[in-house]
């Protein structure tokens, strides 16, 4: 009887290849009860209702899987990239993919060892692959399981287009930026705010004569320091760090660390003080306290990073790989990393976000929903997920 | 399409050799436009499925044109000629009117984000309106296109005639391409000169597009005055000689 099953299966597969990839989802989890295949299509499969990041596994790769939009106010007051920002205010709704590197980065941020130091992830890959939505469903996963989120949108902001360059009141040698340090620190407060009462500061802090932060105080009491003086917001940024670096040491909270563009750490600016000469990263207060963050010399929680072309300075376009972004220094900073590569959608992904897009109807051209139409967009996005969106928003 | 030439007389002639013969025996007649290509070269086909069929459902005329084919020499395809499921004539038309300098590129972004700016539009106001509004409104935002610059077509025009010295504004039928060239027309130079200062092209245009669709909005306006000017000026429609 093992025999004819095997003969039955076999018979099977041959023909499971003029089916839809995403059927296969649905094939492969249940048993060969007979041999008959329906007559019609099944529709292939494209959303899940598992909204918990945790239990995401390969089952769930190439579905979508929606964020509630409350959640999203909070854990991402800033952290959408623009497009997709677009696309939820259009649709309604928050659909992430789940996908193979995000799989893999949860799978290590489950089984992180608190006690070690802290691991340094770096997502990087070619423009439009999907870095950024990745670290999106990462911090979801960490923010649903109480861990403390320290995100930074695009690390590019802060080196670039600045308005307001004022020495820094700590450190001559440093340059401050009051208006990124208060808006960073305003989006932190909405993200964390349960954290911010648990959390005592260790030292005395004084800002001015008139102005200090006793030992023992929460640090929401820095926040609002920062907040309210905006030309101490750098300074309250950089105590924030240290002590969220020195609470985690002790095993109080666990911290996530997730940094988009971080190559802009290491590479150069666009900012010039007075006299017209040129900045250097590291003479900016956020840049500098935001590389000691980055060091993997504290445990109790992970560090994860994404590489961006996208907004960096001086870079060529085709450049993608962490030496490249990086230079020499940031690579050695950043050495020992793990890097996950996010690659184009395979078959099975693309038919999925097609789905998903003709599901919503955004797919409004007659030739769109065709076979013809679907090859036509294979060919012409390459599988990029940035250039599908781009290509379907206006078909 | 073979290449017409056109006599300063204002003939047109069959076929290039005819022509070209022509030229040769009356000396008082020139070429204005001319091709590069002689009469033996063939079109370009853009018809995938054209050439995907098997050999067995060819008919005897078709096997004979593709032996043909393949000794006969065959034009350069133009850049904007493709076989793409997604080519519009009309959308290629407003493309190439709309760019500046032959930045073909940079034409076709601005058509494309006018296009996602529509479709987005239509998007929001499909998400608020209730059930029984929502079958009546229209996303597609080629439909909307398309049915817009239909609404913007004048169905008469005016023309300056010379007359005893004067010129007088005549009203005259137009052909198709007159009427689809003026809506096109009127539609870019109202969304280049009556904006904001820095709002973009296809904020404009799509806003435009939308208020053209439900036939409202200052190229429709720019139509109904058209119309109005004939209807004046209807006396003079004698001077019109054709």
């Amino acid at each position: 009887t093992s025999k004819t099953m095997l003969k039955g299966v076999r018979k099977l597969i041959p023909r499971v290849h003029k089916l839809d990839p995403g059927c296969l989802l649905r094939m492969s989890t249940q048993a060969p009860r007979s041999i008959q295949l329906p007559v019609q299509r099944p529709r292939a499969i494209c959303r899940t209702p598992e909204s918990d990041p945790a239990k995401h596994g390969d089952m769930h790769e190439g579905q979508h899987y929606s964020i509630p939009l409350q959640d999203l106010k909070t854990i991402f007051p800033h952290g959408l990239p623009p497009r997709f920002a677009m696309q939820v205010k259009t649709f309604g709704e928050a659909c992430l993919m789940v996908r193979k590197p995000a799989l893999e980065l949860l799978q290590y941020l489950k089984n992180t060892n608190f006690t070690h130091p802290a691991v340094r992830y770096l997502l990087y890959g070619e423009k439009g692959t999907g870095k950024t939505l990745s670290l999106c469903h990462v911090i979801h996963f960490c923010a649903k399981h109480n861990w403390l989120t320290l995100h930074v949108p695009d690390a590019h902001l802060w080196v670039k287009n600045c308005r307001e360059l004022l020495r820094s009141t700590y450190n001559k040698q440093r340059l401050d930026q009051p208006l990124e340090a208060s808006t960073w620190l305003r989006r932190f407060k909405t993200t964390n705010e349960h954290f911010l009462s648990q959390i005592k500061v260790e030292e005395k802090y004084i800002w001015n004569k008139r102005e200090s932060t006793e030992k023992g105080s929460p640090l929401g009491e820095v926040v609002e320091q920062g907040l309210m003086r905006v030309r101490n917001a750098t300074d309250a940024v950089g105590i924030v760090l240290k002590e969220l670096k020195r609470q985690s040491c002790l095993g109080r909270l666990q911290l996530l660390v997730a940094v988009d563009g971080v190559n802009a750490l290491w590479g150069r600016t666009t900012l010039q003080r007075e006299d017209k000469s040129p900045v250097a990263p590291e003479e900016l207060a956020l840049v500098h306290n935001l590389r000691k963050m980055v060091d993997n010399d504290w445990h109790g929680g992970a560090i994860v990073l994404t590489l961006s072309q996208t907004g960096s300075l001086f870079k060529p376009q085709t450049a993608y790989l962490p030496h490249e972004l990086l230079g020499k220094e940031g690579f050695d900073a950043l050495d020992p990393f793990v890097p996950i590569l996010v690659s184009n959608y395979n078959p099975k992904e693309f038919e999925s976000s097609f789905q998903y897009y003709l599901e919503n109807n955004w797919l409004q051209h007659e030739k769109a929903p065709t076979e013809e139409g679907k090859k036509e967009l294979l060919f012409l996005s390459n599988s990029n997920p940035g250039q599908l969106e781009r290509l379907c928003a206006y078909l | 399409m073979a290449a017409r030439t056109v006599w300063a007389a204002g003939r047109c002639s069959e076929q290039a050799g005819a022509v070209n013969r022509a030229v040769r025996r009356l000396p008082g007649l020139t070429q204005v436009r001319w091709s590069r290509y002689g009469p033996e070269f063939r079109d370009p086909l853009t018809d995938k499925g054209h050439c995907r069929k098997p050999a067995a459902e060819l008919t005897e005329e078709e096997k004979y044109d593709q032996d043909l084919g393949k000794t006969q020499l065959i034009k350069a395809a133009p850049a904007a000629q493709t076989c793409s499921a997604f080519a519009d004539p009309v959308i290629s038309k407003s493309t190439n009117m709309m760019m500046k300098g032959g930045s073909k590129v940079l034409a076709r972004s601005l058509m494309a984000q006018t296009l996602e700016a529509v479709e987005r539009k239509q998007f929001e106001k499909y998400h608020a309106a209730s059930a029984e509004e929502q079958a009546t409104i229209e996303r597609n935002p080629y439909t909307i296109f398309h049915q817009a610059l239909k609404n913007c077509e004048p169905v008469i025009g005016l023309v300056p005639i010379l007359k005893g010295g004067h010129f007088y504004q005549v009203p005259v039928p137009l052909s198709d391409r007159r009427r689809r060239f003026l809506a096109m027309k009127w539609m870019i130079k109202d969304c280049r000169e009556n904006k904001p200062r820095r709002t973009l092209m296809p904020e404009k245009l799509s806003y435009e597009l939308l208020e053209a669709f439900a036939n409202k909005g200052p190229v429709i306006k720019r139509k109904h005055d058209m119309h109005k000017m004939a209807e004046a000026n209807r006396a003079l429609a004698h001077y019109r000689w054709w």
